[in-house]
């Protein structure tokens, strides 16, 4: 079975897109707040559900890249064949 | 919590000084599967003695002989236990037949008496019984146990305070699914053990489950029905019963607000429960719950989240229901009150302490009267198909 390692630089890319995603659910909390005219408070009340979705949004952003880059890297070894 | 006059008395409000080392000396006159609950809960209560047990069934008398741990007399006829100078008071918990003659000899021959509900099985009893009560003065508590119980206590005040708004329509419903009867095994006691099952004992749904209900419905009503019509059958238990298995009723009170009642024992999803609706809000106490009419909005992130969802799902046909709810999260009210279902041992307390006083709650008596005449007016009703009105001799009037 052979090691895995996870680099540095890795690690800290996939910390930015997971913080990223925290903060992108935490503006959908303020945009629902405003639109939908509720409490203030939910900023604070509401942070279990913002987590939640940060961690759904940072899932989907992880599978639509790593989709993405599993296509490049399919064309590029099959334009070096070529 | 303090509204009503018996709870003033648990908050020592009866102005006399009673001595901790006062004991209430309880006879037992039926000691079947309810006595035996009222007795357990009996033992329970502080400074409590019972000193004789009667029943006139083997099995229970010898049951009754071991639970008093063969303390208590132990006597076959009630009769007997009508000279006892070492008593205060007796429950009854005897069938509903025999409610009548039990508790009138023991309130002439000088003792308080509990009985559990309904208070008899004619209205003509009935009256016989608080007539019994009226002249002899003594204590006479039915047993109504939702009386004592701090959720409904609750409910009462919050519906006093406007919390509900004005009380629009109450609907109540019993549903069970059993058919109440218990295995006999020498048929001559078919009647005995299964009496619930039979006109001559019984009135079947109304006396037996109805009468909590409407007691309900009259007290946070804090009126009595002004006529009911009903209609009932045996739908599903067609074993040689007499009482119905199913009933529904409507009773009408003065200010054309009503009281529609369900009870039936062949499906059980439903369960119980007392719809106090106000047009501010609905009471539900059997699940201690109180529901406004204006619920507060959800959070809008979950607004966000569902009309996303709505979007989504909406735009796919999908076979079947496409009723979406109008609320982004269910709305579960809120508490009433701290739950507590010990309303049975409660209602023991309540009349020991009463017992101990030697006075009457106000108005006790009257909640267990008109439960009872509306449960057997409603009986009547079903019976003749004729919509009833409450007759004008069984008002007990209000103590002030």
């Amino acid at each position: 079975m052979k090691d895995v390692v996870i680099s540095a630089s890795r690690i800290k890319r996939e910390l930015r897109i997971l913080i990223l995603s925290l903060l992108i659910a935490f503006g959908l909390n303020i945009y629902s707040i405003v639109k939908y005219k509720t409490e203030l408070i939910e900023m604070l009340s509401q942070l279990h559900i913002v987590i939640i979705l940060g961690f759904i949004i940072y899932a989907v952003v992880s599978i639509v890249f790593s989709g993405i880059r599993a296509l490049i890297r399919k064309k590029m070894k099959h334009s070096e064949k070529l | 919590m303090s509204s009503v006059s018996w709870m003033k008395a648990f908050a020592g409000e009866n102005g006399r000084n009673i001595a901790p080392s006062d004991r209430v000396r309880i006879g037992m006159v039926g000691v079947g599967s309810r006595g035996r609950a009222l007795l357990l809960n009996l033992h329970a209560v502080e400074n409590v003695n019972i000193v004789a047990v009667c029943d006139d069934y083997e099995p229970n008398y010898q049951q009754a002989i071991e639970l008093t741990g063969g303390k208590a007399k132990a006597f076959y006829d009630y009769r007997k236990m009508l000279d006892l100078h070492d008593m205060d008071a007796v429950v009854v918990a005897t069938p509903l037949h025999e409610h009548a003659h039990i508790v009138i000899n023991f309130l002439k021959a000088g003792y308080h008496v509990f009985c559990e509900k309904s208070m008899a099985r004619t209205m003509g009893d009935c009256k016989l019984m608080a007539d019994a009560q009226r002249e002899t003065g003594k204590i006479l508590q039915i047993g109504h146990q939702r009386l004592f119980n701090p959720v409904y206590l609750a409910a009462l005040e919050r519906i006093q305070a406007g919390e509900i708004g004005q009380i629009v329509q109450i609907r109540a419903y019993w549903h069970r699914n059993n058919n109440w009867r218990r295995a006999v095994k020498d048929p001559a006691l078919e009647h005995k053990l299964n009496w619930r099952l039979y006109n001559e004992y019984s009135g079947g749904l109304m006396t037996e489950l109805a009468a909590h209900q409407l007691q309900v419905a009259n007290w946070f009503l804090d009126k009595t029905p002004t006529r009911v019509m009903g209609s009932g059958g045996i739908v599903f238990w067609k074993d040689g019963r007499e009482v119905y298995d199913h009933v529904a009723l409507v009773y009408d009170y003065d200010d054309g607000i009503k009281c529609t009642y369900d009870a039936m024992i062949a499906n059980a999803h439903y369960g119980l429960e007392e719809q106090i609706q106000g047009n501010k809000g609905t009471i539900e106490p059997e699940i201690n719950r109180i529901f406004s009419e204006t619920p507060p909005v959800a959070p809008g992130i979950r607004q966000l989240i569902h009309s996303i969802e709505k979007g989504i799902w909406d735009a796919i046909p999908i076979g079947g229901a496409t009723w979406v709810p109008e609320t982004a999260v269910p709305y579960r009210g809120e508490l009433i009150a701290p739950r507590n279902t010990k309303d049975t041992y409660l209602q023991m307390v309540g009349f020991v302490k009463a017992v101990k006083n030697g006075i009457p709650y106000k108005n006790l008596l009257r909640e267990g009267y008109h439960a009872s005449i509306a449960a057997l007016l409603g009986l009547e009703a079903i019976d003749t198909g004729k919509i009833l009105n409450w007759p004008a001799e069984n008002i007990m009037e209000k103590e002030v």
